[in-house]
């Protein structure tokens, strides 16, 4: 949470006026007491009924001035807090923007969504609050004492005695809640997950009956919530409780000691009376700060959580290089192992490879051979665990990150397209692309169909998640979007699996006439996508089995060969 | 509206009542801690009566009062606490077994309902708009009712004192609340535009950090954090009015509050000058300490109102969610027992929109053991079929029957476990990866979870996962590629051991030379077993029994491989093409 704080420099003006004018109206509400005082001394032991009114004037004074205070306090107080959070969520969305793909792995979209919404909720209502409130009421309190000691200084020595105390249990048990609070909300993330799961997951989960056994896991998550809630609630409420017990014992002892001293005549009834009002307005006060110490200590559980995610490094870009002679090899990888955390087995082995600039290469090989990987690997989504990789020449590492992207285009697995038009969903690819450009695209991607089909074409707006679009439009529009940059290297990782054979069949057509400094990598698990490449990589178990064309792989790979022959049956060998 | 919120109002009272003792118990502690703390003014009022100078003190009645003050003090306090605990629990448990309801129910929506509505609205329901209701009953137990105890019983004691200077007070305090209102009322449109802008932003977050791989494929992490910065501060401004205009309150009527207190100052001075047996300095005293406490819950309560009202809210899509329309019970229907896969579709007509035809007239005769295929372009209506198939959705029109029984007229759960399903969407749990194998089959034993792994050809990358078979996956979870995916609900599909089996698109992710494997265990599994497999790949089917080639919705071609190939029609255009280059 404290690394937070930095965000609040450019609200420093805000951030420290709103509590200094609050400070402001405590000093006005803190005259009060005195001012009842000498009601009671001077007006009415004098019965001085002009006195009496003068002061009562006074009264509304400050209750005017107070006001003025205060409306300007909660308005710098509300730039603070939104302000202050505005710019944490700007920098969170930047910063994990700046993930690595394993940061991303290992941390799951949904956790990093309720870190950008509700726990930036929670962080400003706790830093409006903090301004508006928590100094106001340590002002109060010590003011409050301040006052008394002014009143007179021996019976004000209860206050010494109580108001430590009191902190000492107020900050006792922020420190048993904070972590507390912490696992209730990792409880609520649990639950949270399994009901999304249980959304996405319906068909299977009903088509295996599992309904009762998905309810009960609900009910065991949402229980341990729920015993969590009720414990830190437990907790959270003592504070209330033991201000009042203590205050109003310090009361007790304050007015006996009140009573001592004016009996010794070193004291008025109407100071007792001050001395009184003034423990009574630090019992108001702190019971406010408790309630507000509950908010405060969700706001700083939520803040640690955001914190958490900052503290996540970014993708290092440790290149520089900007420029690269693309008649070299597009690709080259020597001696490349890799794995995705560090742990486990490696996902690919010893790989060695290399295509040539303009080159048009396949890459086949079973599920999980290790295929996705290589394609991760080659925009430096993942750095390798040892060996080299050179894009055009150069080592992947002395590469800009941004350079070595914008020459790729990349279709991946999984078509995802944005909200927006079509027409905006192909500028993320090219942001100065034409439409004619675009056109150009569609038409070599077989989606030219899909958008004149359209209303209103290029402005068709794609829905969320690409809703309005089947599972082979998304793909041929994925397609097209990596065509329009004019990528030095053309990526498609198995991005043709939801297209009919004949779609496919033209696409790849297409495909083969593309500009001949375009390096083509197709990965596939049809032999026929990638047969008639100048270079097939067939992989298994992350090791490179074999390359080289269709015709000699036929007669050297026997994998390669079954691939074949499972595809286009025993005459196709 | 009004209407609305008072049968949620109702409704809500009703969900509380489980715990109607509880509730009591909360009611009769706050009335009496309530009591106990505003008894210890007039303890302290006493008390400073009885200090009327030098050497005037009576010393016998201020310890009294003294030690008065401090049972009181304590008494209250542990009830308070006794109080916190209870509304607490009564809350909590209300809104766990709220949600629990609402899971329940969840699982008994229609398809339809899940389908047409956006994860994200429901999934909402039953975390955000829950947790707000949870605050706003806890604040509603405590403050509201806490506070409207407390304006009457200050109330009692202050006519117990002095009426005439109570109704000084009771004339003043509504102004305070007109305030309130006014101000709510101002406040309203800015809240709305909030959580509007809000909404808006929520969605903007979900899309592109779930994506956030594709953003970062095409460097596009700049744009996209400029976007949402325009939406950011589109928040920030209308949030800084939201949230300035709404705090205008509590300044607002403490200011009235203060006015109420000089009042109070006034009258009341006037009162012990003019006649000192007819209101005390001590009383006086108490007095003031009352005026302060009695406007105070006026303040809170005007607080607590908007909260409550926002809980209102989510009380009513929670409870929106709960009154959906479920499926038809079939408690009562008879259990499909020992079904061998005779399946029949008699003139089955169906559409998601009914202003659109999509399956119309459909006839088809399954029997037992034989596998069926069925191809044809997306769109076409093939996951249509096996939605009816496993009743998913209901048919429009006409019949399926399997071993003569109409499916309406047996139960989901007998039907649905005759099938085997695996989909092209490979949704896994977060569990490992043994359970989501052992997931139709929780009595599998860790050999029948790794042979069936070994069938699907899951085994070797299983085994290259960080902890094996105890690896855990999630379905957002990045260690697994599509594929992997699809061979793990693959073996799930094998271990259950259905009697008929439906694979939509269930391999198109796996590389054919492993889907060759994977489908002659399937062959092995699905002997005498009926099989309806969907597939765009058509080298999976050559050896289908019957082959449905499907366009728009008809069926407009059917039979073996070797008989649509003789006849050379748009069957052959299918497979001729996945030749072409």
């Amino acid at each position: 949470m404290i690394k937070l704080l930095k965000y609040l420099k450019k609200y420093i003006f805000q951030a420290i006026s709103a509590p200094a004018l609050k400070v402001l109206e405590v000093c006005f509400e803190l005259i009060v007491p005195l001012v009842v005082a000498s009601i009671i001394d001077v007006g009415i032991k004098n019965s001085n009924t002009s006195y009496v009114l003068k002061m009562c004037g006074i009264l509304a004074v400050l209750a005017v001035v107070g006001l003025g205070c205060t409306l300007i306090a909660q308005f710098f107080a509300a730039k603070t807090a939104v302000g202050f959070c505005a710019d944490i969520r700007a920098a969170l969305f930047k910063h994990i923007s700046s993930l690595s793909y394993s940061s991303l792995d290992n941390l799951g979209a949904s956790t990093l969504i309720t870190r950008l919404t509700s726990d930036l909720n929670q962080v400003q209502t706790g830093v409006n609050l903090t301004l508006r409130l928590l100094l106001r009421s340590p002002f109060v309190v010590f003011g409050a004492m301040i006052m008394a000691f002014i009143v007179d200084s021996k019976a004000a020595l209860v206050f010494v005695i109580t108001i430590p105390l009191l902190a000492v249990i107020i900050f006792a048990v922020m420190l048993v809640s904070i972590p507390l609070y912490r696992s209730v909300q990792a409880a609520l993330d649990k639950v949270v997950l399994k009901t999304g799961e249980n959304l996405q997951g319906v068909r299977v989960i009903r088509a295996f009956c599992k309904e009762n056994d998905e309810i009960a896991e609900f009910e065991e998550k949402n229980k341990l919530l729920n015993a969590m809630q009720i414990r830190v609630g437990k907790i959270a409420a003592l504070l209330n409780p033991a201000t009042i017990i203590i205050i109003n014992i310090a009361i007790s002892i304050l007015i006996y000691k009140g009573a001592l001293r004016v009996n010794i005549g070193e004291l008025s009834a109407g100071e007792v009376v001050a001395l009184y009002n003034y423990m009574s307005q630090i019992l108001i006060e702190l019971i406010k700060l408790a309630n507000l110490i509950i908010n405060v200590t969700k706001s700083v559980a939520s803040g640690n959580r955001i914190q958490s995610v900052f503290e996540i490094e970014p993708e290092q870009n440790r290149g520089k290089i900007k420029t690269v002679d693309f008649s070299k090899p597009a690709v080259e990888f020597k001696n490349v192992s890799f794995s995705y955390n560090g742990e486990g087995e490696n996902a690919i082995e010893n790989i060695n490879l290399k295509i040539g600039s303009g080159e048009n290469v396949g890459i086949i090989g079973p599920t999980g051979s290790g295929k996705s990987t290589i394609v991760n690997l080659i925009p430096g989504f993942y750095n390798i665990t040892s060996g080299e990789i050179k894009i055009f020449g150069e080592n992947i590492e002395n590469l800009d990150l941004d350079f070595l992207r914008s020459i790729i285009g990349i279709v991946p697995q999984k078509a995802v397209l944005f909200k927006g038009s079509i027409r905006d969903n192909m500028k993320i690819s090219a942001p100065n692309i034409s439409d004619e450009e675009i056109y150009t695209a569609l038409k070599m991607a077989q989606a030219y169909e899909i958008v004149k089909g359209k209303e209103g074409e290029l402005d068709f707006i794609i829905e969320q998640d690409g809703r309005n679009l089947s599972g082979g439009q998304k793909q041929r529009l994925c397609i097209a979007r990596a065509l329009v940059r004019k990528p030095k290297i053309l990526i498609l990782d198995d991005s043709s699996s939801a297209l009919d054979f004949a779609t496919d069949a033209a696409l790849r057509k297409a495909l083969s006439e593309i500009s001949a400094d375009t390096t083509v990598i197709t990965i596939s698990q049809r032999a026929s996508a990638i047969r008639n490449c100048d270079n097939i990589f067939v992989l298994d178990e992350g090791v490179l089995l074999a390359s080289g064309k269709d015709n000699e792989l036929k007669d050297s790979c026997e994998l390669y060969l079954e691939i074949r022959k499972t595809q286009f049956g025993e005459e196709g060998a | 509206m009004a209407k609305m919120e008072k049968s949620v109002i109702k409704r809500v009272i009703k969900t509380v009542m489980p715990y109607k003792v509880l509730v009591l118990f909360s009611l009769v502690l706050t009335v009496l801690s309530v009591g106990l703390t505003l008894y210890i003014p007039v303890l302290a009022g006493r008390a400073i009566d009885s200090i009327k100078g030098f050497k005037d003190v009576d010393f016998e009645s201020l310890y009294k009062c003294l030690i008065m003050i401090s049972v009181c003090a304590v008494l209250a306090g542990v009830l308070q606490w006794i109080i916190s605990v209870i509304n607490n629990k009564i809350a909590y448990k209300t809104v766990r077994s709220l949600r629990n309801q609402a899971f329940a129910h969840l699982n008994k929506l229609p398809l339809s309902f899940i389908d047409s509505h956006p994860y994200g609205d429901i999934l909402s329901r039953i975390t955000a708009d829950a947790e707000q209701f949870t605050d706003g009953l806890i604040l509603g137990f405590s403050q509201f009712f806490n506070g409207i105890v407390t304006i009457l019983i200050t109330l009692v004691f202050m006519v117990m004192i002095n009426p005439l200077i109570s109704l000084v007070v009771v004339l003043l305090t509504p102004i305070s609340l007109f305030i309130a209102k006014f101000i709510a009322s101002r406040t309203h449109g800015f809240f709305k535009a909030q959580s509007d802008i809000r909404g808006e932003q929520t969605a903007y977050i979900n899309e592109k950090i779930q994506n956030s791989k594709t953003v970062k494929a095409f460097s596009y992490e700049a744009e996209s954090v400029k976007d949402f910065e325009n939406i950011n501060d589109k928040l920030r401004k209308v949030s800084v009015k939201a949230i300035f205009f709404s705090s205008l309150t509590n300044p607002s009527t403490r200011f009235v509050n203060n006015l109420i207190y000089a009042a109070v100052g006034l009258a009341g001075a006037f009162a012990v000058i003019s006649n000192p047996d007819y209101l005390s300095v001590g009383g006086f005293v108490s007095f003031l300490a009352y005026a302060n406490q009695y406007t105070k819950p006026f303040n809170e309560i005007s607080g607590v109102l908007t909260e409550l009202q926002n809980a209102l809210v989510c009380a009513g899509r929670i409870f929106d969610l709960l009154d959906t329309e479920p499926v038809s019970s079939d408690e009562d229907l008879k259990e499909l027992k020992n079904a061998n896969g005779n399946v029949e579709i008699n003139n089955v007509s169906f559409s998601y929109d009914k202003t659109k035809k999509l399956l119309q007239n459909l006839n088809l005769q399954v029997k037992s053991g034989q596998k069926i295929a069925i191809v044809g372009p997306t769109g076409c209506g093939k996951t249509t079929l096996i939605n009816l198939l496993m009743r998913f959705y209901d048919v429009d029109s006409g019949s399926i029957k399997v071993e003569d029984f109409d499916i309406r007229e047996i139960t989901r759960k007998s039907l649905r476990e005759s099938y085997g399903m695996v989909l092209q969407e490979t949704w896994l749990k977060d569990a490992t990866v043994k359970e989501n194998i052992a997931y139709g089959n929780e009595n599998a034993t860790d050999e029948e979870i790794i042979a069936a792994a070994k069938a699907a050809h899951a085994h070797k990358f299983i085994k290259r996962l960080p902890n094996g078979y105890d690896t855990h996956i999630s379905n957002s979870s990045g260690k697994l590629s599509v594929g992997e995916r699809q061979l793990l609900c693959i073996a799930r599909a094998m271990l259950s051991n259905p009697s008929m089996l439906i694979l939509d698109e269930a391999t198109s992710s796996i590389d054919t030379h492993t889907e060759q494997k994977v489908q002659s265990a399937f062959r092995r599994l699905m002997q005498n077993k009926t099989s309806f497999v969907v597939a765009h790949r058509l080298s999976t089917i050559l050896d289908a029994d019957l082959i449905l080639v499907m366009k728009d919705g008809n069926i407009i071609e059917q039979g073996t491989h070797k008989e649509l190939l003789k006849k050379g029609g748009f069957y052959t255009t299918l497979y001729n093409s996945q030749f072409a280059v």
